[in-house]
């Protein structure tokens, strides 16, 4: 009996996970940070997106792969050009770090692309 | 007589513990989250601090368990939801060969070797740092104890097999509960030892359930791991099912507060106790090490001088060398005590007469570290969570991933040290104790030294500022942009 009350739950786990959110585009950018190679302290990144993307608004978020560690959030100012500063972007452990760009267009909508560096 | 504190007779936790569905109704909310956690492992977003799974296993589980085991006992034994496999095992029982578990792994050694190949392969695949390779571990896990406990007597896996059960049961030695029985003379009148050996109530009366498998009534398992209740004196093996409870029918199995001090400077171990819990302080060093920068200099040394660029070799080189020093300079140390007590045994002898001390400093290794990632990020199960549920496609909100951050980090290295000198206090109060008791009170010396060394070390090491790091060796960095 509890056995088949299990297997309920697996399956509505199951068809629930058919109702993902939609994701965000891929986003087709260059970044760079610096100083390179990247140190522990605040720093520049530089981010450049095509610009028939249109982009009104971009967001880095910095996390480390490692569970607990609070994420770095930064803003993007926009520059021309495609081009985008965040400035003063806090890294604040040395280990592996993921970069997450995110970039909204006037229609709102978003692409996102995931960058890896180390900092040692 | 001591005056007892017997948490059985308080009210609420006395009543539900003896309801034969508290067990279950503590598994349910951590199989729930374990369900989730392995969910947003396999299909969530690939980044440890934003994934279930990493968050609930490395920080929730590990720092709430640490923290159980100090102020309580072993209640994540209790609440393991891997035991709710027991259903299954039990109509899978009928289909499979029954097995008995071999004499020659009736020990710890098999725990100790899976318990060096996991903490290998934590290191060597980064285990931290991967929501999918941690959710396959929490399969693993239920996988292992599905079909060990099917081939093999209920208990088998949690007392010879699971790496975990077995670390909460060497770290609650220090734990201020334990299991005992509360009228000695009870016991000895005893006819069915009912705690160990179960109880059905038949027509006739109580008969004990392992003699009586086919009779007819209600049933209460006794002791999984084979544990009897008057004659407990450590927390080792005891997983806190509180079976023997319900199984008594003179409800004199009690759940005592006590001093973990009288375990530690009386109860002679078996030897392959002695050696998991040694092999934990060690182990846990490494596990610390591991996360600062002097450990990857070092690597970056050793791979210069031997010329090789192998991580599985370093590694493992690394914990040879690491494991095989701190073992081997266990056995020297606890000879030199045994020889200053004027008492002539071989240094394993000597290791099991002088190895608890180690206990409440494994203890300590563990909870200073485990308790630096809980407290930095505990609150970041919030934000993680309620991202697995938005998942899910339930309506719960936006993640408010600044919740993360809750702990002052100026309190944690402080914090840290406490937790390291009460184990120091610990470890150096069991050692001097067997040394008194053995007549030659300064015999315990060598491992006051040895120990004192080794906890100025750790405290080294957790000085030091961490390191995230999942390769061994220099990745090296690209020069310009980011791909
Ligand atoms: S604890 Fe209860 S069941 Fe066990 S030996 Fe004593 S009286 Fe018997
Ligand atoms: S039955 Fe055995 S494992 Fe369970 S609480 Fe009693 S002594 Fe501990
Ligand atoms: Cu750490």
């Amino acid at each position: 009996m509890r056995m088949r009350r299990w297997w309920v739950v697996w399956l509505l786990l199951i068809i629930l996970a058919g109702c993902k959110p939609p994701g965000a585009e891929p986003l087709d950018a260059d970044v760079s940070i610096e100083p390179w190679p990247p140190q522990v302290r605040k720093s520049l990144i530089t981010v450049h997106v095509p610009e028939e993307l249109d982009v009104v608004e971009l967001k880095v978020v910095g996390d480390m792969t490692h569970a607990g560690m609070i994420p770095v959030h930064g803003e993007g100012e926009r520059q021309g050009g495609g081009t985008w500063l965040v400035r003063d972007f806090d890294i604040n452990m040395r280990g592996d770090w993921i970069l997450t760009i995110t970039a909204k267009d006037r229609e709102g909508k978003t692409y996102e692309k995931e960058v890896r560096f180390t900092v040692r | 007589m001591r005056a007892r504190i017997d948490l059985l007779r308080w009210p609420l936790i006395g009543p539900f513990l003896r309801w034969r569905y508290s067990r279950f109704v503590l598994q349910l909310p951590l199989l729930l989250l374990a369900v989730l956690a392995i969910y947003d492992g396999f299909v969530g977003r690939q980044l440890a601090p934003k994934n279930l799974s990493t968050v609930s296993v490395w920080l929730h589980y590990r720092g709430l368990l640490v923290l159980a085991i100090a102020v309580a006992g072993n209640l994540f034994c209790s609440a393991c939801p891997l035991m709710l496999t027991r259903g299954l095992t039990e109509r899978l029982r009928r289909f499979v060969p029954q097995f008995t578990w071999p004499m020659r792994l009736r020990n710890k050694y098999l725990v100790i070797a899976i318990t060096l190949v996991y903490l290998f392969a934590y290191e060597y695949f980064d285990l931290w740092a991967s929501p999918w390779l941690t959710a396959w571990l929490m399969v693993g896990y239920f996988g292992a104890a599905l079909l060990i406990d099917a081939f093999f007597p209920r208990g088998t896996f949690c007392k010879y097999v699971c790496p975990l059960g077995n670390f909460n049961f060497t770290l609650s030695t220090v734990s201020p509960t334990q299991i005992s029985a509360r009228e000695r003379q009870v016991c000895l009148d005893c006819e069915g030892h009912y705690c160990v050996n179960g109880r059905v109530d038949t027509p006739e009366g109580p008969r004990p359930l392992a003699f009586h498998a086919q009779a007819e009534g209600e049933r209460y398992p006794g002791c999984e791991t084979q544990l009897y209740a008057p004659q407990i004196e450590s927390n080792f093996d005891c997983t806190l099912c509180f079976n023997c409870v319900r199984a008594c029918p003179y409800d004199n199995v009690s759940w005592e507060v006590r001093s973990p001090a009288r375990e530690w400077a009386g109860v002679r171990y078996r030897a392959d106790y002695v050696w998991l819990g040694v092999l934990l302080f060690f182990a846990g060093f490494m596990n610390a090490f591991a996360m600062i920068p002097a450990y990857y200099a070092l690597a970056e040394r050793a791979s210069e001088l031997l010329r090789t660029r192998n991580e599985a070799l370093l590694l493992g080189l690394a914990f040879v060398v690491w494991v095989g020093l701190g073992l081997g300079l266990t056995v020297f140390v606890a000879h030199w005590a045994s020889r200053l007590a004027g008492i002539a045994e071989g240094g394993f002898a000597a290791v099991r007469r002088w190895g608890s001390a180690f206990f409440p400093l494994s203890f300590a290794m563990w909870a200073g570290h485990y308790a630096y990632h809980f407290l930095t990020g505990w609150a970041s199960i919030v934000p993680v969570t309620q991202q697995a549920l938005g998942n899910l496609g339930l309506p719960v909100g936006e993640p408010n991933w600044q919740l993360a951050a809750l702990v002052p980090e100026n309190l944690l290295y402080p914090l840290q040290v406490f937790i390291l000198y009460l184990g120091l206090m610990g470890s150096a109060y069991a050692a001097f104790a067997r040394a008194r008791s053995v007549g030659r009170g300064t015999a315990a010396l060598p491992v006051f030294l040895y120990i004192t060394v080794l906890v100025v070390l750790t405290l080294w090491v957790l000085a030091q500022p961490m390191e995230m790091r999942g390769t061994l060796l220099d990745p090296g960095s690209q020069p310009g942009g980011l791909k």
